[in-house]
């Protein structure tokens, strides 16, 4: 079995000094190492939980990254991983962007000096103010022939503002690391819209956290991908995945409101980019 | 102008009653609120003033708020002298025998740019009620109890220590005509005060399409106000429940700045849930 690291992560734990990262095959799995003090088993749980429960729909299911069990890797110290899907196996250019949901990142089963660390991410982020946070993303720049992301300090740091920047850079062509120009948003159709674009798929989630009580979805992601190979002949293939269940909890017989609440407000941020941009396009 | 006393009907909030600053009506229809101190009574007569000449606002989302008559100075009711009130039409006007509660809404009640102990406070009152868990919290409400044919009242202080379950139960108790007092509520009004094209539920899944795309206001530590009417409820052709939703309490609302109100708009949806849930079942 022939693993490394893999190319296109843009949020979540590397590997760093001497501590295992995750790894890919080529098989098209994704080998995640556990999470140490239990938010590995939380999340072997929620995976075990998730593939047997009959009550998930199966355009739903979809969402999620495919569970394969945990399995101990050969040069991770016989650690256990998480074996998934490799979200990424079956595009050879993908602009990949990890957006945490929800206004809060702590939940009520923390630890206090969790929740005390997650306020102060959240109050310092875009989380309280719009509902979600964007962790990292990696966009190709179609002139360059290259991978651009920026920086993760200054990602940290962005308001509202750059919330709509980078939403709107995430889907352009034009050269991205030369800060003077504006974003082009040449792909904003064929990423965000139609009928199988990323805000078809998210408002599809949507109706399901409406109703679904099963899990409170503390501290995910969700994962947009998309293909830069060949866009403009074969289109997009524009992704949305759910991503990183260290956190998750039972429902309850609640709903997820926090995740929920920061999703409709993502939904609104890429509307508006989508709307904007067939406005001048038809100009 | 007419005497102001104290409203019948209220269900939470600073009450008039032995000489403790609270609204008054003029039994004509006004509701008189007294201005909140630190500057809240000033922030709610903002948001009135720029909610009542929003264009933005479509009609039959106006209705779901209390009309604005200005604000004027009045006798306060614990004779503390003249005070600005602001002047609304009293939404249960008109009502012989409503049935109401009041739910805050939203998991957090606190807001971006607030003091240290405020944020606290608040942050203290989320975690210990139900409003973290649920996106809601019970705030205070007035239930005819049609076998004891009285008000079932609970103390705000027990109300404000209402669990999942507690929450869960006085919704079902809203809509009972059994006694109160009994564990098992019946749910008979049910289909009628929250069902049907004009009850409570479609009331609230039309405000919960506007607060998807309006960016206009956060309307932090906002309640919605839900009443029906007891006198006619049971009699055929008595003009039915007349539920209503409204939305009050606006001491704390923000600019939209183009962002929604995922915090109102979260909590809502999970309320919107239990009331569906209860319907079902």
């Amino acid at each position: 079995m022939h693993l490394k690291a893999p190319e296109h992560q843009v949020a979540g734990h590397i590997a760093k000094d001497g501590k295992p990262g995750p790894l890919v095959d080529d098989k098209g799995r994704f080998f995640k190492p556990l999470q140490g003090d239990s938010r590995g088993e939380i999340e072997v749980k929620f995976y075990e939980s998730f593939s047997s429960n009959t009550e998930v729909p199966d355009h739903i299911r979809r969402y999620f990254p495919v569970y394969h069990g945990t399995q101990a890797v050969e040069g991770s110290d016989g650690a256990a991983m998480i074996v998934l899907e490799n979200l990424l196996s079956k595009y050879s250019k993908p602009s990949v962007m990890d957006v945490k949901m929800g206004s809060r990142t702590w939940y009520p089963e923390a630890s206090e000096e969790y929740i005390q660390k997650c306020l102060r991410k959240d109050a310092r982020s875009t989380t309280v103010s719009s509902g979600f946070r964007i962790s990292g993303f990696e966009v190709y720049d179609h002139k360059e022939l290259s991978f651009w992301k920026p920086d993760r300090k200054l990602l940290n740091g962005i308001k509202v503002d750059g919330v709509r920047l980078a939403l709107r850079k995430f889907v352009s062509s034009n050269t991205l690391s030369d800060t003077s120009s504006k974003p082009d948003s040449a792909f904003a159709s064929s990423v965000y819209g139609g009928s199988r674009g990323v805000l078809t798929q998210l408002l599809e989630l949507k109706t399901w956290f409406e109703n679904q009580t099963f899990y409170h979805f503390n501290s995910c992601s969700i994962l947009i991908i998309y293909e830069n190979e060949s866009i403009h002949d074969d289109g997009a293939r524009a992704q949305v995945k759910l991503v990183d269940f260290a956190h998750v909890h039972d429902g309850n017989g609640v709903i997820d409101h926090n995740f929920l609440g920061g999703l409709c407000s993502f939904i609104n941020f890429v509307r508006d980019i989508l709307q904007s941009s067939d406005e001048s396009t038809d100009n | 102008m007419k005497m102001l006393k104290d409203p019948e009907h209220q269900v939470a909030g600073h009450m008039a009653k032995d000489g403790r600053l609270g609204p008054l009506v003029d039994g004509e229809g006004r509701f008189f609120k007294p201005f909140q101190s630190n500057g809240r009574g000033e922030n709610e007569a903002k948001f009135y003033d720029s909610f009542s000449s929003n264009n933005n606002v479509p009609d039959h989302i106006r209705g779901y708020f209390p009309v604005y008559h200005g604000t004027q100075v009045v006798e306060a009711s614990n004779g503390s002298g003249k005070l600005p009130h602001i002047v609304l039409v009293d939404v249960v006007y008109g009502y012989s025998n409503p049935s109401g509660m009041d739910v805050k809404i939203g998991s957090r009640t606190w807001y971006p740019g607030v003091s240290e102990q405020y944020f606290n406070q608040c942050l203290k009152n989320d975690r210990e009620t139900t409003s973290v868990s649920l996106g809601f919290r019970h705030a205070g409400f007035k239930i005819f109890d049609h076998q004891e044919s009285r008000f079932w009242i609970v103390e705000y202080k027990v109300v404000h220590g209402y669990k999942v379950d507690d929450a869960t139960l006085v919704l079902r108790k809203f809509v009972s005509s059994n006694s109160l007092a009994d564990s098992i509520p019946d749910c008979a009004f049910a289909s009628e005060v929250y069902g049907g094209s004009n009850g409570i539920l479609a009331q609230l899944l039309e405000l919960k399409a506007w607060f998807e795309t309006q960016t206009l206001y956060h309307f932090s530590s906002c309640s919605v106000y839900m009443f029906y009417e007891n006198e006619s409820i049971l009699m055929k052709g008595g003009g039915g429940a007349r539920a209503q939703v409204k939305l009050v309490d606006f001491t704390h609302v923000l600019d939209g700045n183009g962002v929604v109100d995922h915090n109102f708009l979260g909590g809502l949806s999970s309320f919107i849930k239990f009331i569906q849930d209860i319907l079902e079942s």
